[in-house]
C-alpha cells in the first residue's frame, strides 16, 4: 500500500497541469483579487468640496440638505458642503473651487464642470439619494436621530457594503469574492480527480489497462489513488489559506478549525466530481475537461465569484440552487461561520456538503471500481 | 497453459471474435498473426479478463481467467501496443512502480528492477523522464515495465510498432532471450517477418477467426505454393504466358509491368524449367528471384488477400 501511495503522490505533485489548476491558479487569482481590491475601502479620496443651492425651501429640499450635512459630519469626510446662491455656486464651479453644484429641490440635481472621480462620487451620491428618497423621508419622519446612519448606509459611492454581525464581527463585501475563490479552489480539485479517473479506467488509457491487469487488488488501487488525490488537494487548499491569512493578511474570520473542515469536505467534492466526470463515457479528454471547467465555473459564478450580488439574486429568486450548488454552500458555510456566527446554518451547509461529497464520492467509486469492460 | 475455446466477442453488430479457439503450450513463443483489426488485441484483452465476452471460455494456467484470478495475474507480464508509462516518473521509478504491483518485497524488487534495466539496455537513461527518450528507448521502457517481475507468461501486443530497425532487433533478441530463460511468450503482430523469425508456433487470425494454426513449416505446407519465382524486365506475349502456365508444377502466373510472378507447387527444378523456356524462345530478362513461401503467401492463399493490407 505504501508503494502505491508513494508513487501516486510523486505522480500527482509532478503533474504540472493538474497542479496548476488546483494550486497555482487559485494562488494567482487571490493575488490578483488582493491587489485589485486593495484600494477599495481605504477612503483615500480627499474631501470633495461641493456647493448646494437651496432656493426652493421645500420639505424635500431641506431633507436633501440634511442628508448632505450628515455626510459632511461623517468620519469619512467625504464632502464639504457650502450653501450658496445659484450665481455664486456657478461662479465657484467655473473657478474650480467646487467639483459640483447640488440643486436641492423635490428631485435634487447635480451640475458638474468636468468628468472625474470626484464628479462620479457626487453623481453616485445623488443617484443613491434619489433611489432611496422614500426611505430617507420615512427615516427623517419617524426616526430623525437615525438619519445619519441612514445617510451613511445609502451612500454607496464605494460600491461595497459593510455588514455587522450580532457578535460585532464585520466583514467587507470584498470578503464574498475571497470566499467564493476558496470555493473555486475546492472545486478545482476536479482536475486532480480527472487525472486519477483516466489512470484507473482501462477503457480510457493504456496506463489504466496496465494497472488493471496486475495482481494488485482493484480496490487497493482505487483507495490509494483517491486518498492521495484528496490529501494533495487538501494540502493545496491549506497552502491557499495560509497564503491568504499570513502573506496577504486577509482576515477570513478567525474560525480556523471551521474553515479547515469546510475545505476538507470541499476538497472531497472537487476530487470526486473530477473522477465522476472523468469516468463517464469514453468521450474525448478535451471535451470532458471542458465540461468539468464549465460546471465548476458556473457553480462559482452562481456563488458570487465574478459578481458578489449574483449569489443574493439566486437566493432571492431560486434558493434551491444555493442549497445544492457546492460552491455556494462552501461560500455560505465560510461566510456564516466567519461573519454571522450562525452555527445552525453552518451545520446545515456542512451536512448538505457532506451529503454531496458522499454522493459524488460514491458515484465516482462505482465508476472506477469496474474490472471488466464492454469495449476498450 | 492457455486454452481459449469458442470465444465470441461482439461490438454491437460487429463480430470481433468469431468462435476463436487457441491452445498455447508452456515454453513456446506463440505468434498471433493477422492484419490490423483482425481481432488480435481483442483476443488478448479477453484473455486478460479485461473485456466481457459473449460466449466461450478462457483458461490460464488451467484455471478460468477472471478479473479476481490474482494468482494467475501475478505470473503474467504484459507489454501493450501503446506505451503505457507515467510521464511524471523517470525510467527507474516507472519500472519500480510496475514491478511493485507484482512484488512486495523491496529488496527483491530492487534486484529485479536493476536486472530489467540491464536487460533492455536502459542503464544510461534511468533518471530520464519518458518524454526525454527516443521512440525506441520508450518501447524498451515499455517492455521493461511489463517484464521486470520475471513472469512465467509474457504477452506482447505489437511491441515493435513504430520502432527503428536497431531497436526492433534488440527487442526481438530480448524476446528470444526471455523465452530461453523459461518464459512462455504470446506475440501479436502484423509483421509476418517478425513472427516468422521468433515464433515457434503461429495462429493466423482474420475477422476474429483462427484460419490456420501450427509451426511455420506446417502452415506453409498447408498451401499449394512451394516456390515463388519472380522475373523482372521480361517482355512476354499471350502465347508465352499460356505456354509458361503449361510448364510442370506451375499453377498460377501473374504478369504486370514487365514483371512475371510464377507460383509453383513444391518440387525441384522449377526455376531451371522457367529459365530454360525463356532462353529457348530468345526472351531477354532482368533480375530473377526465387522465394520459398512466406506467411503472407499462406494468408493470401487462404483468404485471397495480402496480409499487409
Amino acid at each position: 500500500m505504501l508503494h502505491l501511495i508513494k508513487y501516486r503522490f510523486i505522480c500527482t505533485i509532478r503533474d504540472r497541469v493538474s497542479m496548476f489548476w488546483s494550486m497555482v491558479f487559485p494562488l494567482m487569482l487571490v493575488t490578483v483579487f488582493f491587489f485589485a481590491f486593495s484600494n477599495i475601502g481605504k477612503g483615500n479620496l480627499d474631501t470633495i468640496p461641493v456647493a448646494v443651492v437651496n432656493e426652493e425651501n421645500s420639505e424635500e429640499a431641506d431633507m436633501f440638505c440634511d442628508f448632505l450635512k450628515e455626510l459632511e459630519k461623517d468620519d469619512s469626510k467625504m464632502v464639504k458642503i457650502e450653501e450658496l446662491s445659484e450665481e455664486k455656486a456657478v461662479k465657484k464651479l467655473k473657478e474650480n473651487e467646487v467639483f459640483g453644484v447640488f440643486y436641492a429641490k423635490e428631485t435634487p440635481t447635480l451640475t458638474v464642470a468636468s468628468q472625474g472621480i470626484e464628479e462620479s462620487v457626487l453623481q453616485s451620491l445623488l443617484d443613491s439619494y434619489n433611489r432611496n428618497a422614500e426611505t430617507m423621508r420615512t427615516v427623517a419622519k419617524e426616526h430623525p436621530q437615525g438619519i445619519s446612519s441612514a445617510a451613511q448606509a445609502l451612500s454607496d459611492y464605494k460600491e461595497i457594503v459593510t455588514e455587522t454581525a450580532i457578535d460585532g464581527k464585520s466583514v467587507s463585501g470584498v470578503m464574498q469574492y475571497y470566499l467564493a475563490l476558496i470555493a473555486m479552489a475546492c472545486l478545482y480539485g476536479c482536475f486532480l480527480g480527472f487525472t486519477t479517473a483516466i489512470e484507473l479506467q482501462a477503457n480510457l488509457s493504456s496506463l489504466a489497462i496496465r494497472r488493471s491487469i496486475t495482481p494488485t487488488h482493484r480496490l487497493k488501487l482505487v483507495f490509494a489513488d483517491l486518498l492521495v488525490t484528496f490529501v494533495v488537494h487538501f494540502i493545496n487548499l491549506m497552502i491557499l489559506l495560509v497564503y491568504m491569512q499570513f502573506v496577504l493578511k486577509i482576515d477570513l474570520g478567525g474560525n480556523t478549525g471551521g474553515t479547515i473542515l469546510v475545505c476538507a469536505i470541499g476538497a472531497l467534492i472537487g476530487v470526486a466530481m473530477g473522477i465522476f466526470v472523468g469516468s463517464c463515457g469514453t468521450k474525448r479528454e478535451g471535451l470532458k475537461i471542458g465540461i468539468m471547467l464549465a460546471v465548476s465555473m458556473i457553480c462559482c459564478f452562481l456563488a458570487g465569484l465574478m459578481q458578489a450580488q449574483v449569489k443574493n439574486i439566486v437566493e432571492q429568486y431560486c434558493p434551491v440552487i444555493n442549497r445544492i450548488n457546492p460552491a455556494a454552500l462552501i461560500t455560505d458555510a465560510l461566510y456564516c461561520m466567519s461573519v454571522y456566527n450562525n452555527p445552525q446554518r453552518y451545520a446545515r451547509d456542512l451536512i448538505i456538503l457532506a451529503v454531496l461529497a458522499v454522493a459524488c464520492g460514491l458515484g465516482a467509486f462505482l465508476m472506477v471500481r469496474r474490472e471488466r469492460y464492454d469495449s476498450i | 497453459m492457455i486454452k481459449i475455446q469458442n470465444l465470441v466477442k461482439r461490438y454491437g453488430e460487429l463480430v470481433a471474435l468469431d468462435h476463436l479457439n487457441l491452445e498455447i503450450e508452456e515454453g513456446e513463443i506463440f505468434g498471433l498473426l493477422g492484419p490490423n483489426g483482425s481481432g488480435k488485441t481483442t483476443a488478448i484483452s479477453c484473455l486478460l479478463a479485461l473485456l466481457k465476452y459473449d460466449k466461450g471460455t478462457v483458461e490460464v494456467f488451467n484455471k478460468a481467467m477472471m478479473p479476481d484470478n490474482y494468482a494467475a495475474k501475478k505470473q503474467i507480464g504484459v507489454v501493450l501496443q501503446n506505451v503505457a508509462v507515467f510521464e511524471e516518473m523517470n525510467v527507474r521509478e516507472n519500472i519500480d512502480y510496475f514491478c511493485g504491483l507484482y512484488v512486495n518485497n523491496a529488496k527483491e524488487r530492487k534486484k529485479l528492477v536493476e536486472e530489467a534495466i540491464r536487460f533492455v539496455g536502459l542503464e544510461d537513461y534511468t533518471r530520464m523522464r519518458p518524454k526525454q527518450l527516443s521512440g525506441g528507448l520508450l518501447r524498451r521502457l515499455n517492455i521493461a515495465c511489463g517484464i521486470a517481475h520475471q513472469p512465467r507468461l509474457i504477452i506482447m501486443d505489437e511491441p515493435t510498432v513504430a520502432v527503428d530497425p536497431q531497436s526492433r532487433n534488440k527487442i526481438l533478441e530480448g524476446i528470444m532471450e526471455l523465452n530461453r530463460r523459461g518464459a512462455t511468450v504470446i506475440y501479436t503482430s502484423h509483421y509476418m517477418d517478425e513472427v516468422e523469425q521468433i515464433c515457434s508456433r503461429i495462429a493466423i487470425i482474420d475477422h476474429g477467426r483462427c484460419i490456420a494454426q501450427g509451426t511455420k513449416e506446417e502452415l506453409k505446407s498447408m498451401i499449394k505454393t512451394g516456390e515463388k519465382i519472380t522475373i523482372e524486365g521480361v517482355l512476354l506475349k499471350e502465347e508465352n504466358l499460356a505456354e509458361i502456365r503449361q510448364l510442370p508444377h506451375v499453377f498460377e502466373i501473374a504478369y504486370e509491368d514487365q514483371q512475371l510472378v510464377v507460383r509453383c507447387s513444391g518440387a525441384k527444378h522449377n526455376l531451371v524449367r522457367v529459365l530454360n523456356y525463356l532462353q529457348e524462345h530468345d526472351i531477354a530478362f532482368g533480375r530473377v528471384f526465387s522465394e520459398l513461401p512466406t506467411l503472407n503467401d499462406v494468408f493470401l492463399e487462404i483468404t485471397g488477400k495480402e496480409l499487409r493490407d
